[in-house]
């Protein structure tokens, strides 16, 4: 097994070196393709546990830094790709705090293709059932949901949709140290009429196909929000950034996502992305726990 | 009729409670007021010159090595909450034309309680699920007084039961609730649980519904649910505790339902399967009626008769998502329900029964529209009526719900902050349009564990409605709540 691993790392530093020494023939397109490819690798068949934080920011010594306790729930969530070309997602994700929200779940079936509505079921135990909630369709100009309150929105969360942007590779410049790609990401009309975005600018790792840190633009070429991502790891071979911090310029209000605990490529039965999930516990937890068998 | 010897609220005391509603009304309108942008000096820019603290937040990274330890007392859920309660408004109500007593400013609720939800998945496929409540009564509270002034601690539990879940099944036995029914707070298929709302301070069926013994399985098919149960102990609505607003003195003491060796059992199954933007169900039951029918005593001695009445009930549910809107349908069909029951939760139906059974239609229907992220907006409509209304009266006779009788219910909601001040407010009425109540509240959680909410709740009610006795009333309230 130990030599399995070292193979397979060989492998991904090789890859990581071929990738750096053909930079220069990479469109911003290709580049993005990349980044998107090893992030959807992280969300398939994945388990994970996740702390979201939110406060009022301000500035202070030169630092941005919260103006308030920051409000913390932390959840845990297990997703899976499904569909053609895999691009469909099913998510269950429940809450572990703050006390007053333990317990609830919801799980979500998001399309790829733009006339399927998306789906979401919440439970609470004080319905004593399982709800299905109104939401945004994906097709009309409505704002992209929020993620359980927080700054970071399903437009900022989901994958896929390149064709729909105008992707330009800017310049190659440094990014809290690391050399990057800066490529701009403008939405065609079809997609400006959904997102909240005019522009987008993401910097992205030369080595490690990971953004660093992202602009987000609005019609009067604002800058209203900043996505900043840090401690970048190599998780199931793959790089990626489990601190998350979007700002939102407007609201002076950010949110970190923490990616505590994230486990890929692990086995997880069709039948767990179901409303079962929501209502029945010990299905739930013995289900969870076959998934944290895998990953022991 | 009415207790004219209450303690009156005190004018410090009134205008406490008024100061404390209000600011806390313009700390949340102030709070969810749109933050202007930082000024930021022409200099100034993200670029470089600021470093971000990650460590911010780093105490999730850290906290996970130590999360292994106490790892029992995370199986519990406790709730601390101080509510206090007051009908503010001084005015006279006028039941009868010519006869008309004051309704005066007073407390209604001071309390302390304590939640407690224990929940164990002791191992693979099981789990222990336990919730309780204890409320200490306080000076001022209407049970306090009812208690001869004196504390009185009042303590129940509410689920407690174990699941087992294997294969496509689940089972649970004990003290649980079933709910049935898609239209959010009047479904008329939600008459599985009793409910109990004590007082006005409870006004959604969520928070009044009681647990009650069951036996209930789940299968889990491919494409769809059979849920079923069996109720091995009905209970039945409990009466209006003394003192508390819908209290009254009757002539003949309410007490529950005397078995006397009754084995009585409610069994019922749905059958539920979802499609692409829509969930349907089909349901039957044979259950007993949640609320009891009194007679008068024999020889009118002693307390009053409690009677019971079984039924059958089939019903069909349904939903459909359109984008943003989401449209909710149920019907039921009753057989054989007590024709003059009274309908409006939390009064006994007291006097002379007219003690006929009749088949009952119903239906209740709305939607729920997501404005935005954070607004959304419900209505609900419920509508029942008896089929041959006028059989088996004797001339002159009428029921007391004749025609189509009903409710409808709005509510609103409104989430700022990222979702710690919540604004919402709920209007019901009658279908009749006797009555109105309407609810503003807010909900602002201090932190992860503190948590306060106030709400004014106004009722307006005209001759007729059961809700006459709380005409023009105005009250206000707040909990303060500490979750952990």
């Amino acid at each position: 097994m130990n030599y399995l691993k070292v193979r397979l790392l060989s492998a991904a530093v090789l890859l990581t070196v071929s990738n750096s020494l053909s930079a220069q023939e990479l469109t911003g397109l290709e580049i993005m393709e990349k980044v998107e490819d090893f992030q959807r690798s992280t969300s398939d068949s994945a388990f994970n546990r996740m702390q979201l934080s939110t406060c009022k920011f301000g500035i202070k010594n030169s630092k941005i830094t919260c103006a308030e306790r920051p409000r913390i729930k932390s959840l845990e969530s297990v997703g899976k790709s499904f569909g053609v070309n895999l691009k469909d997602t099913k998510t269950v994700t429940i809450v572990l705090e703050p006390a007053s929200e333990r317990g609830i779940g919801m799980l979500s079936f998001a399309y790829d293709d733009s006339d399927q509505d998306n789906e979401t079921w919440l439970y609470l135990s004080a319905m004593g059932r399982i709800k299905r909630i109104a939401s945004g369709n994906s097709d009309d100009d409505s704002e992209p949901a929020s993620v359980f309150g927080s700054e970071f929105t399903t437009e900022d969360t989901d994958t896929g949709k390149l064709e729909e942007y105008s992707i330009n590779l800017v310049e190659e410049t440094q990014e809290s140290g690391r050399e990057v790609w800066k490529i701009d990401m403008i939405p065609n009309a079809d997609q400006a009429r959904k997102s909240r975005y005019s522009k987008t600018v993401v910097y992205i790792d030369k080595e490690r196909f990971v953004s660093l840190r992202t602009e987000m633009y609005d019609q009067y070429e604002k800058e209203i929000k900043r996505l900043l991502s840090s401690r970048v790891e190599l998780v199931d071979d793959v790089w990626m950034a489990k601190s998350l911090t979007m700002m939102n310029l407007v609201t002076n209000r950010l949110s970190n996502m923490a990616i505590l605990e994230i486990n890929t490529g692990i086995n997880v039965e069709d039948e767990f992305l179901t409303q079962r999930t929501l209502s029945d516990v010990a299905f739930r937890e013995a289900e969870l726990q076959k998934l944290r068998e895998q990953v022991k | 009729m009415f207790q004219n010897d209450k303690c009156l609220l005190k004018p410090s005391e009134l205008l406490r409670l008024l100061s404390l509603a209000v600011s806390l009304a313009i700390t949340g309108i102030s709070l969810g007021q749109e933050d202007v942008s930082l000024e930021l000096d022409d200099n100034l820019s993200f670029d470089g010159d600021f470093a971000f603290d990650d460590d911010l937040f780093g105490g999730g990274f850290e906290f996970e090595e130590s999360e292994s330890e106490n790892t029992w007392l995370n199986d519990f859920t406790i709730r601390l909450t101080h509510q206090i309660y007051g009908q503010v408004n001084n005015h006279s109500v006028e039941p009868i034309p010519g006869f008309s007593f004051l309704r005066e400013s007073e407390v209604e609720n001071n309390r302390l309680g304590i939640n407690i939800r224990y929940q164990n998945p002791f191992a693979a496929g099981w789990l222990l699920q336990v919730s309780g409540q204890s409320r200490i009564y306080l000076k001022n509270d209407y049970q306090y007084e009812a208690n001869n002034d004196n504390l009185e601690v009042e303590s129940r539990i509410n689920e407690l039961f174990v699941q087992r879940s294997f294969g496509q099944h689940s089972i649970k036995f004990g003290r649980q609730t079933v709910v049935w029914g898609e239209t959010l707070g009047n479904s008329v298929l939600d008459i599985i649980n009793t409910s109990e709302f004590r007082d006005l301070s409870i006004i959604d069926i969520e928070d009044a519904r009681r647990n009650q013994l069951m036996l209930s399985w789940d299968y889990f098919g491919d494409d769809s649910t059979i849920s079923s149960f069996i109720n091995l102990f009905p209970e039945f609505n409990p009466a209006p505790v003394r003192g508390s607003p819908f209290f009254f003195e009757s002539e003949f003491n309410l007490t529950d339902y005397r078995r006397e060796g009754d084995v009585l059992i409610e069994v019922g199954s749905q059958w539920r399967k979802s499609f692409e933007g829509s969930d349907i169900a089909i349901m039957g039951a044979y259950l007993f009626e949640n609320q009891l029918r009194y007679e008068d005593p024999v020889n009118s001695i002693g307390n009053s008769i409690a009677e019971k009445n079984d039924f059958l009930l089939l019903g069909l549910s349904a939903n459909r998502a359109v984008g943003k809107l989401l449209l909710n349908f149920d019907l039921a069909f009753s057989r054989g329900i007590t024709a003059d029951s009274f309908s409006f939760p939390g009064t006994n139906s007291v006097g002379r029964a007219i003690d006929l059974k009749k088949n009952q239609i119903g239906t209740s229907f709305g939607f729920e529209y997501a404005v935005s992220n954070d607004q959304s907006v419900s209505l609900g409509i419920q509508a029942q009526k008896l089929l041959n209304e006028d059989e088996g009266l004797s001339p002159g006779q009428s029921l007391i719900n004749d025609g189509v009788f009903g409710s409808w219910l709005v509510r609103y909601s409104n989430s700022l902050k990222n979702g710690d001040l919540v604004l919402s407010a709920t209007f019901q009425g009658d279908l009749n349009a006797e009555s109105l109540l309407a609810l503003v509240g807010l909900d602002y959680s201090i932190s992860d564990n503190w948590a306060i909410n106030a709400q004014i709740i106004s009722i307006n009610a005209a001759t007729g409605s059961p809700l006459l006795f709380f005409d023009e009333d105005l009250r206000l309230g707040t909990t303060l709540s500490y979750s952990f």
